[in-house]
């Protein structure tokens, strides 16, 4: 929730207040209409014109389930929350975590995904919650970094790699505001966990963010480091399929979906982009 | 002089009244624990403006007693005492020393990345720091000489063999030896350019420049030696005039020697 | 622009659509342009530091060599010094070319400055100290491969075994070495591409965080190959020309 929050719950809210109004018919043939924004692998993403990632596989999936033939339209973010609300398309998939604003307007299927990133720090450290790192603002956005001097440990290319290289107010420590000159890289990235946790031990980098499985072990295995405990997770991501509101598309989906979590289809998918180790794909 | 005599400390003493300038005592040059003696207990006096030539058998250690004087080689016993002062003892400056006695090789050891002219004027502005002009014309000089003035601004690699041996002889000259040795200077030269090399060796003679050589040209020891020294095993055999050793040897050696070289 | 990409083949357009994915999209290129700048950056401070450690070191052991037996004729304190900086060269070069520089680098990083946290510079060090000893024995078989006579010559003019070396030798092993020298840059613009274990964005690193976050193999790959390849046949290039330069100045 915190990394959309910001800029993308307004323009929804407004906008879904706007086309309430306007409202259109659902759709009478056999078509499952999925909405995404494919530039957010590895759950949705283009490889040549074809869209792919988790989201379109579980949608084909789902699809296959319902008998229906699935087409996936790819716009804006904040297109997809939009259009869903408003029934333009029949459901959206696009790694969208379910918050308690986006419920006002639309339901949200079960969770088929969750993300946790946690952040380590050695015992003692001046990092002892997020407002450790980041300003916030009254919304509870991040608006700036408390430390421009940090530096953060990740296994390259992680969730955690793509995050903390983001902009200060979408969760990462990349301060767009400043100089291009004085501007350096905090985000200090390591073929793997292991390394980035032994670099955290000697003092390199000051915390390290990753996967909250992969976390658990090394805390377990090294003396001296812990995970930020409490509601200091770094991101928390519950993915849910949205569609509009009152759909009756909704149970039809929860059925597929929990046929499809039985039969482990919904794990091969995550594990075949998201390999359990937390390493990287590919 | 005998042929074994031992020059003593008080020996030295008295002969250095005269004009001896290179004296070597009981000089050896073991290898192995001893079990090579390229050296084995070396007597001789080298005389101002003398031309000593010494011959040999190869490996006789010949070169290593020539290299011997100017530190080419270390000898492991004995004194090489020039003007009075041994040159084996410690704390002796050994390149001052070489300065005053200039070698010149059988590969004659141009310096490939430097003209003739440079070759020879490098030593002499560096180490006597003598001006580039003086050098330059000292050079010269020494270039016309050896019949090479025009060659001053070649490379070695654009002259013959006989040119480069006479170059490196005059690029030893232009440090104002005060001995010349040569280390068969002839031996890496192709048959038709040995006589030019030693032609400037003998106008040297001529001009009372002190000069060792050794060689196997025998013709030369003869002509322009003034005493001649032949060597085996390590040590001096016989040692006289030219006409001593090539007219009358004594040892069975020398005999032995000459009858396959003459 | 518009009308060409609706009427270009299917695989033309997959290409645009996995370049502009790749390098064009959220200013991707970046991560390549900054890879780049670290790379050079490491292969030119190794470059010196490898330089100095190698002269260094060449001179130890070849005047050590070439001093030997003049100095064992009078054991002097300096004798004893040179020998102990011999057998230290020695231990060194051992030991650097007889491990990864990879593992070199890790141990730099993790355990020789384990509180440093310019891991560029203690990348720097680690190549360039890695670089010393090939830098060192190149210079050493340069220095030994000049005959023997051009020692000799410059003694037995007079001149000292240092002056000996910068007026005699030097200048010619100058001349051999400078080729294979850049050979060895060349080697070491390479081996830098490991800088990456150490958490340093450089180009191949840039390379591997494009992929990582396109999962697409191909460009960034071939981008990263691409650069690589163009800098050492520039610098190959160069070397050649050196060479020939070098060679037309002999005469």
């Amino acid at each position: 929730m915190k990394k959309w929050l910001s800029v993308v719950m307004t323009v929804v809210l407004m906008l879904t207040c706007l086309t309430a109004f306007v409202g259109c018919g659902g759709k009478e043939d056999n078509t499952l209409v999925m909405a995404t924004n494919a530039a957010f692998p590895p759950y949705e993403y283009k490889e040549g014109d074809k869209i792919v990632g988790i989201d379109a596989e579980i949608a084909a999936a789902i699809a296959e389930k319902l008998d229906m033939e699935l087409v996936i339209e790819d716009v804006d973010f904040g297109a997809v929350l939009t259009g869903v609300a408003e029934g333009k398309y029949d459901m959206g998939l696009a790694g969208i975590t379910v918050t308690e604003d986006r419920k006002k307007t639309m339901d949200f299927s079960d969770t088929y995904a969750t993300g946790i990133q946690v952040i380590i720090v050695n015992d003692g450290s001046t990092i002892a919650t997020l407002d450790d790192l980041f300003v916030f603002d009254a919304e509870g956005n991040p608006t700036a970094l408390k430390n421009p001097d940090i530096k953060v440990g990740v296994q390259e290319n992680t969730t955690g790699d793509i995050y903390s290289s983001s902009a200060v107010d979408a969760w990462g420590f990349n301060d767009l505001n400043e100089d291009e000159s004085v501007k350096t890289d905090r985000v200090v990235r390591y073929k793997t966990g292991a390394e980035a946790v032994s670099a955290l031990k000697s003092g390199k980098v000051d915390c390290v963010i990753i996967d909250n499985e992969p976390a658990k072990s090394f805390v377990a295995a090294n003396e001296g480091i812990h995970i930020l405990e409490g509601d200091n997770e770094y991101a928390v991501e519950d993915y849910a399929i949205c569609v509009k509101k009152g759909s009756e598309l909704l149970e039809k989906i929860n059925k597929a979906l929990a046929e499809l979590k039985a039969d482990g289809t919904v794990d091969k998918i995550i594990n075949k982009y998201i390999p359990k180790d937390g390493g990287a794909t590919e | 002089m005998s042929v074994n005599a031992t020059v003593n400390a008080s020996d030295y003493g008295a002969s250095y009244g005269g004009d001896v300038i290179i004296d070597v005592r009981n000089l050896k040059k073991h290898y192995k624990g001893g079990e090579i003696k390229a050296l084995d207990g070396i007597n001789c006096q080298i005389r101002r403006g003398e031309v000593v030539v010494i011959i040999g058998p190869s490996g006789s250690g010949k070169s290593t007693l020539l290299r011997s004087l100017n530190l080419m080689e270390f000898p492991t016993a004995g004194q090489i005492v020039v003007k009075g002062q041994d040159i084996l003892a410690k704390g002796v400056n050994i390149d001052r020393h070489r300065q005053k006695m200039s070698m010149v090789f059988q590969h004659f050891n141009l310096f490939p990345h430097m003209t003739v002219l440079r070759n020879m004027t490098l030593a002499p502005m560096t180490l006597l720091k003598r001006s580039r002009n003086e050098a330059e014309k000292t050079a010269l000089d020494l270039l016309e000489r050896v019949g090479l003035r025009d060659r001053a601004g070649a490379y070695p690699d654009q002259l013959s063999g006989g040119q480069k041996q006479r170059v490196a002889i005059a690029r030893a000259l232009a440090m104002n030896p005060e001995v010349l040795l040569f280390d068969e200077p002839t031996s890496a030269l192709d048959p038709e350019m040995v006589g030019e090399v030693l032609e400037v060796m003998k106008s040297l003679a001529e001009n009372e420049t002190t000069m060792i050589v050794v060689t196997h040209e025998m013709g030369f020891a003869r002509e322009v030696g003034d005493r001649v020294i032949f060597m085996e095993d390590g040590v001096i055999v016989e040692e006289g005039t030219p006409d001593e050793l090539f007219n009358n040897p004594k040892s069975d050696r020398l005999k032995m020697f000459l009858s396959k070289v003459l | 622009m518009t009308g060409f990409w609706e009427s270009a083949p299917k695989w033309l357009v997959d290409l645009k659509d996995d370049f502009v994915l790749n390098f064009l999209d959220e200013g991707r290129w970046k991560w390549l342009l900054e890879g780049l700048g670290h790379t050079l950056l490491i292969t030119l401070v190794a470059l010196l530091i490898g330089l100095a450690i190698g002269v260094v070191i060449a001179a130890v052991r070849s005047t050590y060599d070439k001093n030997r037996e003049s100095m064992e004729l009078h054991k002097s304190v300096g004798y004893y010094v040179l020998k102990f900086f011999n057998g230290v060269c020695h231990v060194y070069l051992t030991i650097i070319r007889g491990t990864p520089v990879v593992v070199q680098l890790l141990i730099m990083y993790f355990i020789v400055f384990a509180s440093s946290r310019n891991s560029l510079m203690v990348a720097m060090i680690a190549f360039g100290i890695n670089s010393g000893a090939y830098v060192a024995e190149i210079l050493r078989g340069g220095i030994m491969s000049i005959d023997n006579g051009q020692f000799e010559a410059g003694r037995s003019l007079g001149f000292n075994y240092v002056q000996t070396m910068i007026y005699i030798i030097i200048p010619q092993v100058f001349k051999n070495v400078l080729p294979t020298l850049c050979n060895e840059f060349i080697v070491l613009l390479k081996e830098t591409s490991v800088a990456g274990y150490v958490g340093i964005v450089d180009l191949t690193k840039a390379g591997d965080l494009i992929r990582g976050r396109t999962f697409s193999a191909f460009m960034p790959l071939i981008a990263v190959a691409l650069i690589y390849l163009v800098m050492v046949i520039i610098l190959t290039a160069l070397v050649g020309m050196l060479e020939r330069r070098l060679r037309k100045n002999e005469r």
